[in-house]
Formats: C-alpha cells, structure tokens, sequence
C-alpha cells in the first residue's frame, strides 16, 4: 500500500474535466485507489466519487494505492495531479 | 471483508447558530440576546442547572447546552433581584455553550444582559422542557453519531435498504438503474454517507452535491431524478442488506442455502451481507429483488432454507421407502 499527499495546483480546480481524465488513467491500473478529503474517502476510480470532492486550487488530498501495481499507478497518478492536469 | 469504507469519523462540536438554525422552526425558538452564535457545543447532552443556580457548581455539566425550566425560572423569581443576579452571575462564571428556555418563561432584562456580557446566547421556546428536550436530544444526537462514507449503490427494493458494493466498474450503478426502471427508489449512487443512529439502526444519504446523479460507463452522467421523476428516488434510508457484487469464482464461498445469515460489520453494526457472484446473462437485478423479498419474509417470520430443512429432516426421520416420489399421486385423467 503506498500513501502519498498531493496538493490541487490548477486554478480551476478538481472540476469535471480533470476528474475524467484522473479516473481515466486510475481505470488502467488493476490496483485500487482511493482519495481521501478531511473525514471522506472516495473511490477514485468512480467520477462521481471524486467529483464529490469539489477540491478547491490548493486543497490537500491524500491518496491512497494498494494492489499489484500501486507503484506505477502512483507514479502515473501522482504525476497527472503535479502537472495540475496541463491546466497550469 | 469487501467493504470500501472510509474512517468512521463524528463531528467534534457544532455552532450555537446551526443548532438555530436547525431548530428555530419546529421549537419556535425566539432569539433573546443577540451574542455568542458563534459559540461551539461539544457535548451531545443536556444539562439543567438548577443545582448550579441554587449554589451547588461541583460537577456542573457547564460545556452543555443548558435547559432552563419551570423549576429554574421560580426559583430565580423566588429572589430578590440581587440574589437573582449573583445566581446568574455564579452560572455564568463558567463559559456555556448558550441558554435555551422553555415554557415562554421570562428572563428579566438584568438577567440578560449578564448573559449578553459573558458572550452568552439565551433562546427562548414556547414547548414544555419534556418535548423541548426530546427534540434537542434527538438533533445532538444525530449531529454528533459516528459516520461514514462508502462506495456504493443504495437502493430502496420494496421498502429495503439494499447497499450494493463490489470492486469499480463491476457493474453496481446499472443494477441500480435497472432496479430504478422496475420502480425501485435510489437513495445514492457511488458515495453513501452512514450514520449510526441509536445502537443500532444504520442511516443512509447522499451526499450534497451528487443527490440523484449516476455514472453509466459508455454513456456519463445521468440525472436520475429528472429522468425518471421524483417516484425513482429517496433521500434518505436505513441500511439494511449489503449485496456485495463479486466475479463467478469456481472455489469462491458462495452459500447455496442461506441457512448461516453472513454479517458484515458497518460502524459496529452487524449487517446482513449477500456474496453474490455475477457472471454475463445473470440476471442480477432481480435476484436482488428476490433478496429483498426473502429478507421481507424473513422479518415476517419466514425462514425459506429453515423451513426447507426442516421439511427434510421430518421426511428423512420417516422409514418410508416413497422419499423423492412424485408429488402428485395420481394425475387422475386431467391432462391440462
């Protein structure tokens, strides 16, 4: 199980078309991934999941990988989430 | 264990003006001072302070909401009005949340403006002390039970709260959908917040944001209310059956009677859990009718795998030499 917090860099936002592309690139991985916000934890496999985040530019998420390949989804994941989703 | 839970987590305290703004309605609370709203309550209970007024602060529940009565408003009036204001002035040396009276009794106006001076706000409600507190009891209560968030489906099936769960993409929203057409009730899809209430009885909502909404893989979003109107959805349900949604597994544990009734634990709370194993040209919508069905019959009594075994022990205790014969004797020349 790999942990790993991230900080929203976009301006706009977790909004929907970063949290498509997010759970695009989650569904690739066989690992399960989840996101957790204050006292919530998503699927961050399932759209509505992570857009009931509503995470705001500079919102803290801790996300969480456990499976077969964790560490390449992580690495993919976290990766998408620094890049600010190429809305920087 | 298949349950995607998040943490269990409760509310650490509240604020005096969500506490009225919650309850102004059904308590007819009139605001008396206007101070403290931001005031945090911590604790769940009530307090009366009668003891307190009348001098006695040891063990004063003093971080409580504070319910002022009959008995603490005669006895204040039983004052001269300095007394009564030493009285207050002891209560109000330690910091309350804020002062909620009942029975429309009356404050007098030195009173008050001590309250208003330590920050205090005072309420006042036209309901007895019993029904003011029944009602105050239940909100903290709730505000403050333990909750969680799960992935899920959550279905009302004929009046029974069915949470469907199982790994990402295996299928959980069209069962529900499906379950939706046949006129079933959806509660949430993909996020389920928890609630225990009570002991035992586990509540099931939303959240805010996503109320009705779906995702349907190939297709998006869908909104479920607008689309099939407001028969198709609920706000709000007890979780009762957990339906876990699992690929066919040759050496899986499946039950093939249903005599052993599985449990799966949700905030403490043992819920009746359902492994059931999907595989293409299943029909998985309505055996989770037919699931909330038996556990209907089951809460009217019923037991179908008991009863069944019972049947069989009573024929296997017979020495007859006719078990496993045809059920009717004769078919009696009725060809139909």
């Amino acid at each position: 199980m790999i942990e790993q917090e991230i900080t929203i860099r976009n301006k706009a936002g977790l909004h929907t078309r970063p949290a498509a592309a997010l759970v695009k690139l989650a569904a690739k991985f066989q690992s399960e991934f989840f996101i957790m916000r204050d006292e919530m934890e998503i699927n961050g496999k399932s759209i509505i999941g992570v857009m009931t985040l509503a995470a705001e530019q500079g919102s803290k998420l801790l996300l969480r990988f456990d499976g077969p390949d964790e560490q390449e989804a992580a690495e993919a994941i976290v990766h998408l989430f620094n890049r600010g989703f190429d809305e920087v | 264990m298949g349950i995607n839970a998040g943490k269990e987590y409760r509310k650490k305290n509240i604020t005096v003006e969500f506490l009225f703004e919650q309850n102004k309605s059904r308590l007819k609370l009139e605001q008396l001072t206007q101070c403290g709203l931001e005031n945090l309550i911590r604790d769940k209970n009530l307090n009366r302070p009668g003891l307190a007024l009348a001098g006695y602060i040891d063990l004063f529940s003093h971080d409580r909401v504070q319910i002022m009565g009959n008995t603490e408003i005669r006895y204040l009036h039983s004052l001269s009005i300095e007394a009564r204001i030493e009285a207050f002035n002891r209560l109000l040396k330690f910091s309350l949340p804020c002062i909620i009276v009942t029975n429309n009794n009356k404050l007098v106006p030195e009173v008050l403006q001590i309250a208003s001076d330590h920050n205090v706000p005072v309420f006042r409600t036209p309901l007895e002390t019993t029904k003011a507190n029944y009602f105050l009891s239940d909100f903290l209560d709730d505000q403050f039970s333990p909750q969680t968030s799960i992935h899920g489906s959550f279905v009302d099936v004929y009046g029974i709260g069915l949470l469907i769960i199982g790994r990402s993409g295996i299928g959980k929203s069209e069962i529900a959908l499906d379950l939706v057409e046949r006129g079933h009730r959806l509660v949430s899809d993909d996020v389920v917040t928890v609630t225990r209430k009570g002991e035992g009885i586990l509540m099931g909502t939303g959240t805010d944001l996503v109320k009705h909404f779906m995702e349907i893989r190939g297709l998006g979003l869908i909104d479920v209310q607008s689309m099939f109107g407001v028969r198709s959805i609920r706000y709000q349900k007890r979780v009762e059956v957990v339906v876990e949604l699992m690929e066919w597994d040759p050496n899986g544990d499946f039950t093939r009677t249903g005599l052993d009734q599985n449990t799966i634990p949700i905030l403490n709370v043992e819920v009746p859990h359902v492994k059931l194993p999907i595989f293409p040209g299943k029909n998985v919508t309505v055996i989770t009718e037919v699931i909330a069905l038996n556990y209907l019959l089951k809460h009217y009594g019923f037991d179908v795998a008991k009863e069944f075994s019972k049947k069989l022990e009573q024929v296997i205790s017979q020495k007859s030499k006719n078990k496993g014969k045809r059920s009717i004797d004769y078919f009696e020349h009725d060809f139909e």
